[in-house]
């Protein structure tokens, strides 16, 4: 390729080579550049095909955020199984169960084969030419589209296809990238970042003797779950970590704590003011805390801490003492405080424990700092949903471009965003699976799935410095009509920026290009065919960054204030997140629909969790038909009687209830959302999405629940599950 | 075979295992270890089992007539006497991945009218599926419920095209009326095996895994041979003072987690269960 009109500073930004860090020593060819070797966009298995022997490739996962590294494993052409990258840290060789169904996306016989285009009776398949021609006219060269007139709207993004996305908006005058995950974390980054300066600092799990969590279910639907349960083997042997977990619905995570606390939903940032009332009085936490921080914890005595959390005195008492005990401890803050009006209040107070315990530097660091800012994973929430909803409902948005979120399907009912999306004239979908969102579309493109398609993704949680993740393909394409996101993108972009781009001739050689050019960062001195061959084979560029250091600022220190029960609404509402559902985007994966969901045993289902405490006192029995009404709305699903739930709380699963998105999600289950309270984050202004209270409602139906359970869920008197107190056990001894 | 032949040669007709160095002529033995105070409980190796050895999704109706096909579950109890008492699992939940034990002398073996399930060489309890007549003598007989009845003909409807292109090639799909369960991946075990035997040597420690054991997680599941005596699952076993043939297991001290799950049904299982731990002063 020749560099044409193009200079190098230009090049680099194309590329999304430009942070503090790269230094780039030279410019030279690349093999491609100098048309030596011709690109091929997708791996030629037939080269290593040897009939009846698998052949393992390396790639990344997208099925959530985690960006663990993968091995597909390749047979006669067909990728049949999916397991662990030994070479990232991130995954270290194991998977979970969400990322294997990943072959179950890419075979799924819902899959979107062709593009789709809004006629008068709905949604019709079309030819490319006829999308392309639409694109064109709509997107393309002669489009008068500035500013905020176009929208893109995604999911959780990193890599190249963010720098490309954002290079695609810079050709309208636009930054208009807008980021939204219904399970969003903005709130508790923004506390952490806050108080110790780091919006998702690093958790030396295997350093803590103890683990203190506030609702955190780090080893189900957290932010890296792979790697945290790792750890947490290793936090387990001798000498073994004690977990202690604080939420009002038993997680994941929850039910491996050696001691499981019901909280009330949203009291959690005073139990922690609770916790440090009682560590100030020891001199040694006391020094160096501000007078304010003193003043504030002064009033969180024992008495009034149990009165307002639900838990009893003592019981603060322990845990204080226990962190006071075991040094270094972890304190993490997780989704079960974050959710509240207070949210923000709950994880700076939370935070202020690892701040006391001077835990900072040993079990919580900062994340390395990342070689290429502009690859770093970007994470939206509500608020950024909800400010894109009010310019699309005043008609300020003519064009918007969706991938990687479904917000008709997630979005609250007071946020109605299938409603605003009436008012804009163009809307493009760009899916694997026609989902609710794409419905309201007018153009809807259909994405090679992850196991055919090139990328690069930069995880939102690094334990290791700082790992560049290649995703490559592990197949040929199932349908030819399907096409990669970032090919599309470049194609329009080489229509609107001719200069820049047409020396790309697909999204494979835009990634090649890149990665190779960023070679210098990598401190590689291989030959460039050899550093991309090398990062194709291992799946992953390692990047060497030592932890940084955390702050800590107390200043934002505030009395969080609970929301209480109200007469007509008398409970609590805690939607769950299931580690396999995530948000809803994997319901249509039947292995996941047939996992039980681990504390209930349910599959195929929602359901309304009660203790069995208040079920009695209703007289509700398992698999009575309940209406679960809020302020906004109202769903039905069958109750099913859990102990791991505080007694005035009711928990609903999230993902369920889709009325698109294949066979294998429409009709299950009902979908919470729809009836969470508009109650928003003091601070952040996210939704709050535990703040919800609801009434129930007997039908007087009863359904067989569906459940992997016996009967008689107890092991009459035999061994099953054994449990022995940690203090006999000899584990140094075990191999 | 005349009565009177039976009970002259009763001794070569009755099941005579297990015993004291069963194996120890023989290259494999195949055995696991799973230690329940690092099992999370995620699923990980559930779906994993779904995805290598071609389980079928047989949906919500039949998952609710105990149709469900899942050679490997996580069970999940909230204890026991006392604890389920308690108003709140103040101690978790307690997981447990239930999977067939191969048992060493296996309830499931000796009622099967047809010889379909039968223990091979190298300790495991398999099941030939052309073989099988569907008579679930072998479900009934099993007490850890981890045999799975085909009463439908899922090819037909579990892998609505292009699903089925997903298959492991080298595990058989079982159609309506065939009992199946867990094999230990034996078509891993298979291929590994053919290719040291090929190389004249014995499979290494740890150059094959099953399924599970893969992709956990927390590596809760250690998979091995147990004829090895430097395999690690062997260690873990000796050191866990848990005998392959022995059903009541004698502790030189207190605090060694070992145990198999109703050891005193006299099945011998082969898979050995590490106690969970819980800190009772937290």
């Amino acid at each position: 390729m020749s560099m044409g009109n193009m200079d190098r500073r230009d090049f680099l930004r194309v590329l999304g080579i430009s942070g503090a860090a790269a230094t780039l020593a030279g410019c030279g060819n690349t093999a491609i550049e100098s048309g030596v070797e011709e690109v091929m966009s997708y791996v030629q298995p037939q080269d290593f095909v040897v009939p009846g022997i698998g052949v393992f490739y390396a790639s990344t996962c997208t099925q959530c955020g985690s960006g663990c590294g993968i091995m597909g494993k390749v047979r006669e052409g067909r990728v049949l199984k999916l397991e662990g990258n030994p070479e990232s840290a991130i995954s270290a060789g194991k998977i979970c169960g969400l990322g294997q169904a990943a072959v179950q996306a890419h075979y799924n016989p819902d899959r979107l084969r062709t593009p789709m285009m809004r006629s008068e009776g709905g949604l019709i398949p079309v030819s490319w030419d006829k999308a392309t021609q639409m694109l064109e006219q709509r997107l393309g060269p002669t489009s008068t589209l500035k500013g905020d007139q176009i929208a893109f709207l995604t999911g959780d993004i990193s890599g190249h296809q963010r720098v490309l996305l954002e290079n695609f908006l810079e050709s309208y005058d636009s930054t208009h990238h807008v980021l939204y995950d219904a399970i969003s974390r903005v709130t508790g980054q923004a506390a952490s970042k806050a108080v110790l300066g780091a919006e998702q600092p690093l958790l030396n799990i295997d350093k803590a003797r103890l683990i203190l969590s506030f609702g955190n279910d780090f080893l189900g639907a957290g932010v890296s779950p792979v790697h945290m349960a790792a750890q947490y083997a290793k936090f387990r042997k001798a000498p073994r970590g004690t977990l202690i977990q604080i939420e009002p619905r038993m997680t994941l995570t929850g039910g491996n704590a050696d001691r499981w606390y019901p909280i009330k939903p949203g009291t959690e940032g005073i139990l922690a003011l609770g916790i440090a009332h009682d560590l100030l009085q020891h001199e040694e936490f006391a020094k160096g805390v501000p007078d304010e921080v003193h003043a504030l914890v002064k009033q969180y005595d024992q008495a009034s801490v149990s009165e307002i959390t639900g838990i009893g005195a003592d019981a603060v008492h322990l845990i204080a003492g226990q962190l006071w005990n075991n040094s270094p401890s972890l304190v993490i803050a997780g989704p079960g405080a974050e959710g509240h009006a207070y949210g923000f209040s709950n994880v700076v107070a939370i935070q202020l424990l690892n701040v006391i315990l001077a835990n900072r530097g040993k079990t919580i660091e900062g994340q390395a700092e990342h070689p290429f800012p502009q690859l770093a994973p970007l994470q939206g929430g509500y608020r950024a949903l909800a400010k894109l909803h009010e310019q699309m409902a005043s008609g300020q948005c003519q064009a918007l471009l969706i991938h990687g979120t479904n917000p008709v399907f997630t979005s609250p009912s007071n946020l109605p965003f299938a409603d605003s999306m009436e008012k804009v004239p163009f809307k493009v979908a760009f899916v694997t699976h026609l989902d609710e969102t794409a419905g309201n579309c007018d153009l809807v493109l259909p994405l090679l799935s992850a196991m055919e398609d090139f990328g690069t993704h930069v995880a939102d949680y690094q334990p290791n410095g700082v790992e560049l993740m290649v995703q490559q393909p592990l197949m040929e394409k199932l349908y030819p009509e399907s096409r990669g996101f970032g090919d599309i993108l470049l194609d329009i972009l080489k229509k609107r920026k001719p200069d820049s781009y047409t020396a790309f001739p697909d999204y494979y050689s835009y990634i090649k290009t890149a990665v190779v050019k960023a070679k210098p960062v990598f401190k590689v001195t291989d030959s460039d065919d050899h550093f991309w061959e090398d990062a194709l084979r291992k799946g992953v560029i390692k990047w060497e960054g030592k932890p940084t250091a955390l702050e800590a600022k107390l200043s934002l220190l505030e009395v969080p204030k609970p929301r209480g029960l109200e007469a007509d609404y008398p409970f609590y509402f805690v939607p769950s997140v299931r580690p396999d559902m995530r948000d809803g985007r994997h319901a249509y994966l039947p292995w996941l629909q047939e996992s039980p969901e681990t504390m209930t045993t349910i599959v195929w289902d929602s359901w309304v969790e009660i203790h069995p405490k208040t079920a009695a006192e209703m007289q509700i029995r398992e698999g009575d038909v309940l209406v679960v009404q809020s302020a906004t709305g109202s769903v039905r699903a069958v109750a099913y009687i859990f102990p791991g739930i505080q007694p005035d709380t009711v928990s609903m699963p999230l993902g369920q209830g889709h009325t698109q998105l294949g066979r294998f999600a429409t009709g299950v289950g009902v979908n919470p959302y729809k009836i969470l309270d508009p109650v928003f984050d003091a601070h952040t202004g996210e939704l709050a999405l535990h703040a919800t209270r609801v009434t129930l409602r007997k039908t007087g139906e009863n359904q067989n629940v569906v459940k992997d359970e016996g009967p008689t869920n107890f092991q009459n008197g035999h061994k099953l599950v054994a449990t022995l107190d940690a203090d006999q056990a000899k584990l140094s001894k075990e191999i | 075979m005349s009565l009177s032949n039976l009970i002259k040669n009763w001794s070569n007709f009755r099941t005579r295992r297990p015993y004291e160095g069963q194996y120890d002529d023989s290259p494999y033995k195949w055995a696991m270890v799973i230690d329940l105070d690092s099992c999370i409980g995620c699923n990980a190796c559930t779906v994993a089992c779904y995805a290598e050895n071609n389980l079928p999704v047989v949906g919500k109706e039949r998952f609710g007539k105990g149709h469900a096909m899942h050679w490997i579950r996580i069970e999940r109890y909230w204890g026991e006497g006392e604890t389920l008492e308690t108003e709140f699992p103040e101690r978790g939940a307690q997981y447990l991945p239930m999977l067939c034990q191969q048992c060493e002398a296996a309830p499931c073996e000796p009622v099967c009218p047809v010889g379909a399930t039968h223990h091979s060489p190298d300790g495991l309890n398999t099941q030939v599926y052309n073989r099988c007549v569907g008579s679930r003598y072998c479900s009934a007989n099993c007490p850890y419920k981890v045999r799975y009845f085909n009463w439908w003909n899922y090819p037909e409807r579990a892998w609505p095209n292009p699903l089925e292109l997903q298959l492991n090639p080298d595990v058989t799909v079982r159609s309506k009326g065939v009992m199946e369960k867990c094999t230990f991946c034996m078509q891993r075990l298979r291929a590994g095996m053919d290719k040291a035997k090929t190389d004249g040597r014995i499979l290494a420690d740890g150059e094959v895994v099953t399924a599970c054991a893969q992709a956990c997680p927390t590596s809760a599941i250690t998979f091995g041979n147990l004829a090895d005596k430097n395999s690690k699952v062997a260690k873990m076993w000796k050191t866990q003072q848990v005998d392959l043939a022995k059903n009541v297991q004698e502790k030189t001290e207190d605090g060694i987690r070992g145990y198999r799950i109703l050891e005193d049904l006299n099945t011998y299982p082969s898979i050995v269960y590490l106690e969970r731990l819980r800190n009772m002063a937290s």
